[in-house]
């Protein structure tokens, strides 16, 4: 099995890894890189969402993709969410609402919502609902992430 | 995880090579193959991946029929303008699959080269009597989507063979398609049972034409012929329970397995093709004004 | 004690979370460490078989490979377990349940690893499982430990159980069965131990008892405990489920062994086989009731499975046994509980801990009364709540917490009245149900209960808790920040937990028990005072004046002619004479000698209580007998609210959890292997959920509490199931007595 080389956009600026090609984006993002911020919570079936990351604009299940499959694309992790050494909104609103316990769904959650703002700037709690429905949590009921995606909606966060 | 030789083309001639490799598979969305290498039940000494092959991610209206890139992902099929005009019940099938996160990756081809007698996207379009255009090297073939499902996860794809679109003809005059699936949970359900019922009404109120696909209830998914039989030129009432009720009988043997029993899909299938067909009935009064 | 509240109650930041929105928290597999190798159990393919031989030597000859260790090579002990030691590290002549650790490899990477698992060859005789505990009980059966399968026989008795019977006017009977289901907690059990100077190794542990894991692994490696440094890494959640320390105890082997660094990290499918869960039970039940309503007795045989070992067994069955009469008052009682091996993958702590189980039976048992005598569901229960002062079953008194629970009836009623007046989904059924539930805290009578906590007053001002127990994601830590910073009158910004370290942290003993913020509020607050009293000694030095003319008030030193002079000048001369001010306080969980029992085994009985009840209106399809939650209420009382949000997450997650019990949680059997992926075992996802959903909370003082705090870790998800029961009773007419209520279930395709 030869190793490929993918090159692809991570948070914003030009990255290339070198892989075996069976190795998974978690993967490469975990060991490779260093980001551990999505995590394996499932056994790398899809079933959880913690390791989701956001791929040309859509959250993605990165246990689910084979490294040469991210080539050309524009990814961003949680580590990459942060701007200029300021909170995203969204990160700020988590906070504000408790929607963080354990927190080890937390990163998978926050890019999840990201794309649901970026796309549907003022969704209904059906919606939310909808839009979380692949990232599992066994600490919160979900009712506090919804309150923080309302918050971040709203954009007025005290910081 | 397995080991395997890995391509990554971007032309379609590209992929007919490389797909000729002996022992290559397609690597679309990656949903279904990447956990079950994983766990073993899945290898191929080479992957094909098709991510960068943009020329097969479309869905067109060529006219007399409707064309859809293999490709294309489960998303994009539920946020087409277009099939929700054509094949209601495809959309509502495509929103139903997983979650966000899978229905971005998920293809329509990879969902039919997985064959699962469960799959949610094959029933509406059984339906609809879709036709597949398999691709390889040597040339093409099409093939009806009932033919090419021969069992649980087994298909007519030969070696070297991709699946480069599917089609179908719209239904004209006063019709509707409805698609309802019964999960164990209402997020990231996996289908207990599921159909997918399109009807066509004249203009005497009875059924002219009607077509209904059930999953989960026999080694593919299946057309249900017996059933059609059963309800063609009648007028849609309570009474036609009875009817829908004799034909499962006689054509569906769902199994008992880690998700339900039998007796319970025997049931919820025959209310959920009367749920379906009511509803497709009532669209179809909609689109006849 | 002021009434006005600084940090107490309110809805704070916890500081933990930054960093978990960023990606930056290390949980115990994302700390990096140099030359790092990687662990990989081998686990057994049978649910019970001897082992014939194991063969290392195709292994330990693939490049990479560094050991391969099986039970021979454990320096120590070679089994442990919390309660009785009978859980082998690695199996040892006979493996009992599928997914048994049986061989450790250690190895350079995953692949190398991997490899060696493969060609490890260990030979089997599979033997006959049994997988249920009322066979398992039987002579017959095969026996899978040296004493026999019953681990477990409590009857315990009050009263006169034939003339109970004999006084009601209505008798019920009814047989409740309750499935094997997983805590769910999204980090897998993960450990990390790198192997130091002096025969010392350093653990990073996921786990509620890393004082346990500090014992357990020094005891395997036969070093001197104060050789073994545990430190806890950020935890994803335990419920319970990490109350066990088998994998820190492998990863410590394995460091060991190659005296370098290795990491273990359960897979979720080894977390669903080898790693404690609820306990499975049947509890057979029967109620006697007068014709007005009045409870007159109880008779109750209960079988848990405990799996292929003991881990929990016995302490669950404790609580399991003393909550099955609910929050009610029956004059004549007996209880029979058994706990059982079985070839069973293991079941231990999960939250709740025995109460979930019998409540589904009593709360369930309760409304079948009602409705046999034609009461009213709320009524009936009205008759028969215990009252401040009355004795439950155990011989328990009830303190002023029982205030609770007619407020919670008031409740519930109030809700379930609205609730049935929501209009009904077109073609759908509805019905409203309640549940009532009593949860204990604590570890139960004669079980030594100290949690050990320390404080220190930093030069720059801020105090440092050294929490003695981990925060495993709960909130722990915020929580007994606001306690402190209470007790100190200081802002909550100014006080900071650390992580836990056994090597300069006194033992705070388990999180579990909804007892942690309740024993290190206490514990902190005393030590607060110390702390302050301490520092006024110290002053007074300073200042030349007695220390009884110093008061201390909200972060100042005030002098006898009103000069307030800040803390942090003290705390800086302090510094300069290399004096830390520390003050450390251990509480003890309170068992009075007037209200507390004697007589009953070992671990009974508990005797603190909270109650709460809950109110689920669902609405099922009559012909698909789906059910859907849409509203519910979860009435609970706190004694007092620490943090606000950290309250109201504990609620929310809990009845998550609860719903999943009743509707979608088991761990089934299938073509002889376990359901051991999320595709097939199926937590609630966020569309599963009621879209309308309330929490109230009450503040009934507990005065033993910090500032009269009591749990709310496990209640929760204590009445759910039940409520959700009976309120599917209420829409279609059909009691399930099994779990999870499955449309299956209510159509009757299966019981």
């Amino acid at each position: 099995m030869k190793t490929i080389t993918v090159s692809f956009l991570l948070n914003g600026k030009k990255a290339s890894v070198t892989s075996l090609p069976n190795r998974t984006l978690l993967d490469v993002l975990r060991e490779d890189l260093g980001l551990t911020g999505a995590k394996d919570a499932c056994g790398g079936e899809g079933e959880c969402g913690a390791c989701t990351v956001i791929m040309n604009g859509n959250p993605v299940n990165s246990c689910m993709i084979f490294i040469g499959q991210i080539e050309g694309t524009q990814i961003t992790t949680i580590e990459g969410l942060m701007e200029k050494g300021e909170f995203h909104r969204l990160q700020k609103s988590f906070v504000e609402a408790g929607a963080v316990q354990c927190g080890f769904c937390t990163p998978g959650a926050i890019l999840t919502a990201k794309t649901l703002l970026d796309n549907n700037p003022h969704p209904t709690d059906h919606e939310i609902r909808e839009g979380l429905s692949g990232n599992l949590c066994r600490c919160t009921g979900y009712n506090k992430m919804i309150d923080a995606i309302h918050l971040a909606e709203q954009g007025g966060l005290d910081d | 995880m397995q080991e395997f030789n890995y391509h990554r083309p971007v032309t379609i001639t590209e992929l007919k090579e490389q797909i000729s490799i002996p022992g290559a598979r397609i690597l679309a969305g990656g949903t279904d193959i990447v956990p079950r290498m994983r766990q073993g039940k899945f290898s191929a000494p080479t992957l094909v991946d098709t991510s960068g092959v943009k020329a097969m991610r479309f869905i067109e209206d060529q006219g007399s029929e409707i064309v859809l890139g293999a490709l294309t992902t489960h998303q994009e099929a539920a946020d087409s303008p277009l099939l929700q005009n054509i094949n209601p019940a495809l959309v509502t099938a495509a929103e139903s699959i997983g979650c966000q996160q899978t229905r971005c990756r998920g293809t329509l081809g990879g969902n039919i080269a997985n064959a699962s007698p469960a799959a949610d996207t094959l029933p509406p379009l059984l339906i609809f009597d879709a036709t597949l255009l398999l691709q390889s090297l040597e040339g093409e073939r099409r093939i009806p989507l009932e033919e090419f499902l021969l069992g649980p996860g087994q298909t007519d794809l030969l070696e070297g063979e991709f699946i480069h679109s599917i089609s179908f003809k719209p239904m004209i005059g006063s019709w509707g398609a409805v698609f309802i699936k019964v999960g164990k949970r209402s997020g990231m359900a996996i289908s207990v049972v599921n159909t997918a019922v399109a009807v066509e009404m004249n203009d005497k109120g009875k059924i002219s034409d009607i077509r209904i696909a059930l999953g989960s209830v026999a080694p593919t998914v299946i057309r249900c012929r017996k059933i059609e039989q059963a309800l063609l030129g009648k007028e849609p009432e309570p009474a036609l329970m009875k009817e829908i009720h004799k034909a499962c009988q006689e054509e569906i043997s769902p199994i008992t397995d880690i998700r339900s029993t039998a007796e319970y899909r025997d049931h919820a299938a025959e209310v959920i093709i009367h749920r379906a067909l009511e509803s497709a009935v009532e669209q179809a009064k909609e689109r006849g004004r | 004690m002021t009434d006005r509240f600084l940090t107490v109650g309110k809805s704070l930041h916890r500081k933990d979370a930054w960093d978990k929105t960023t990606g930056k928290a290390l949980y115990t597999a994302d700390i990096p460490i140099e030359n790092l190798r990687i662990g990989m159990i081998v686990r057994s393919p049978h649910h019970y078989a001897r082992i014939l031989d194991i063969d290392k030597k195709q292994s330990l000859e693939i490049p990479g490979v560094l050991a391969v260790l099986t039970s021979d090579d454990i320096p120590g002990d070679k089994v442990f377990g919390p309660l009785i030691p009978d859980q082998p590290s690695l199996a040892r002549d006979v493996v009992r349940h599928l997914g048994e650790p049986v061989v450790l490899i250690i190895a350079e990477t995953k692949r190398a690893a991997q490899e060696a698992a493969n060609q490890i060859q260990v030979s089997y005789e599979p033997l006959g499982a049994v997988f249920d505990p009322v066979q398992a009980a039987r002579e017959d059966a095969p026996q899978l430990h040296q004493d026999g399968n019953v681990i477990t026989a409590l009857n315990i008795k009050d009263g006169d159980i034939e003339k109970g019977f004999q006084d009601a006017d209505y008798i019920l009977e009814d047989t409740y069965t309750l499935p094997r289901i997983h805590p769910g907690y999204m980090e897998p059990e993960t450990s990390l131990a790198v192997w130091g100077e002096d025969q010392t190794i350093t653990v990073w542990v996921s786990s509620q008892h890393p004082f346990t894991d500090q014992r357990f692994i020094a005891a395997a490696l036969d070093l001197p405990v104060e050789n073994v440094r545990v430190k806890s890494g950020v935890i994803g959640g335990a419920f319970g489920g990490k109350e066990d320390s088998s994998i820190s105890i492998l990863a410590a082997l394995g460091a060991w062994s190659i005296k370098g660094a290795v990491r273990l990290v359960n897979t979720r499918r080894e977390s669903f086989v080898a790693h404690p869960k609820r306990h499975p039970a049947q509890i057979h039940y029967k109620l006697g009731a007068m014709s007005d309503g009045t409870f007159t007795a109880l008779k109750a045989v209960v079988h848990m499975d405990t799996g292929a070992y003991a881990s929990y067994g016995p302490a669950v069955a404790a609580i399991l046994t003393e909550t099955l009469a609910g929050a009610y008052r029956i004059p004549n009682v007996q209880v029979e509980s058994f706990v059982v091996y079985t070839n069973s993958p293991l079941s231990g702590a999960m939250r709740g801990f025995g109460s979930p189980q019998s409540h589904f039976a009593v709360e369930s048992m309760v409304d079948s009364m009602a409705e046999e005598i034609s009461m009213d569901p709320v009524q009936i229960r009205r008759a028969n709540i215990l009252k401040v002062g009355e004795k439950m079953f155990t011989g328990v008194t009830l303190n002023e917490t029982a205030n609770a629970l007619p407020i919670c009836l008031d409740k519930a009623q109030e809700i379930m009245d609205r609730f049935r007046a929501v209009e009904v989904s077109p073609g759908k059924k509805a019905g409203v149900g309640m549940a009532l539930a009593a949860q204990s805290m604590g570890l139960g009578a004669n079980v030594p209960d100290d949690s050990t906590h320390r404080l220190e007053w930093a030069p720059d001002g801020k105090v440092l808790i050294h929490l003695g127990a981990p925060d495993l994601g709960q909130g722990l830590a915020m929580a007994v920040e606001q306690i402190t910073a209470e007790a100190l009158g200081l802002p909550y910004s100014q006080v900071e937990s650390l992580p836990l370290d056994t090597l300069d942290r006194p033992n705070g003993n388990v999180t579990c028990a909804s007892r942690m913020t309740y024993m290190a509020g206490n514990a902190l607050i005393d030590a607060s005072e110390k702390l302050i009293q301490d520092l006024l000694a110290h002053a007074g030095e300073i200042l030349e004046v007695p220390a009884k003319m110093l008061v201390y008030k909200e972060g100042q030193i005030i002098k006898e002619d009103g000069t307030k002079l800040p803390v942090v000048e003290f705390l800086g001369r302090l510094a300069e004479k290399s004096i830390t001010l520390t003050s450390e306080s251990t509480f003890s969980f309170p068992y009075p000698e007037e209200t507390t029992p004697q007589g009953l085994p070992i671990g009974m009985p508990h005797v603190l209580y909270c109650f709460g009840a809950q109110v689920a209106r669902v609405e099922v399809d009559p012909d698909l007998g789906t059910v859907e939650v849409t509203h519910f209420a979860a009435i609970h009382d706190v004694g007092k609210v620490i943090s606000q949000s950290g309250v109201e997450g504990q609620i929310e997650g809990g009845v998550a959890t609860g719903l999943g019990y009743a509707l979608y949680e088991t761990m089934l059997r299938k073509d002889d292997q376990w359901v051991d992926s999320f595709t097939e075992y199926l937590l609630p996802t966020s569309k599963d959920l009621p879209t309308h959903y309330e929490s109230i909370i009450l503040e009934i003082p507990e005065a033993s509490g910090p500032y009269g705090a009591k749990g709310i870790g496990e209640i929760p998800l204590v009445p759910t199931a039940p409520a959700v029961a009976n309120a599917v009773k209420n829409a279609v007419g059909v009691r399930v007595k099994k779990l999870p209520i499955t449309p299956e279930r209510v159509l009757g395709f299966i019981d």
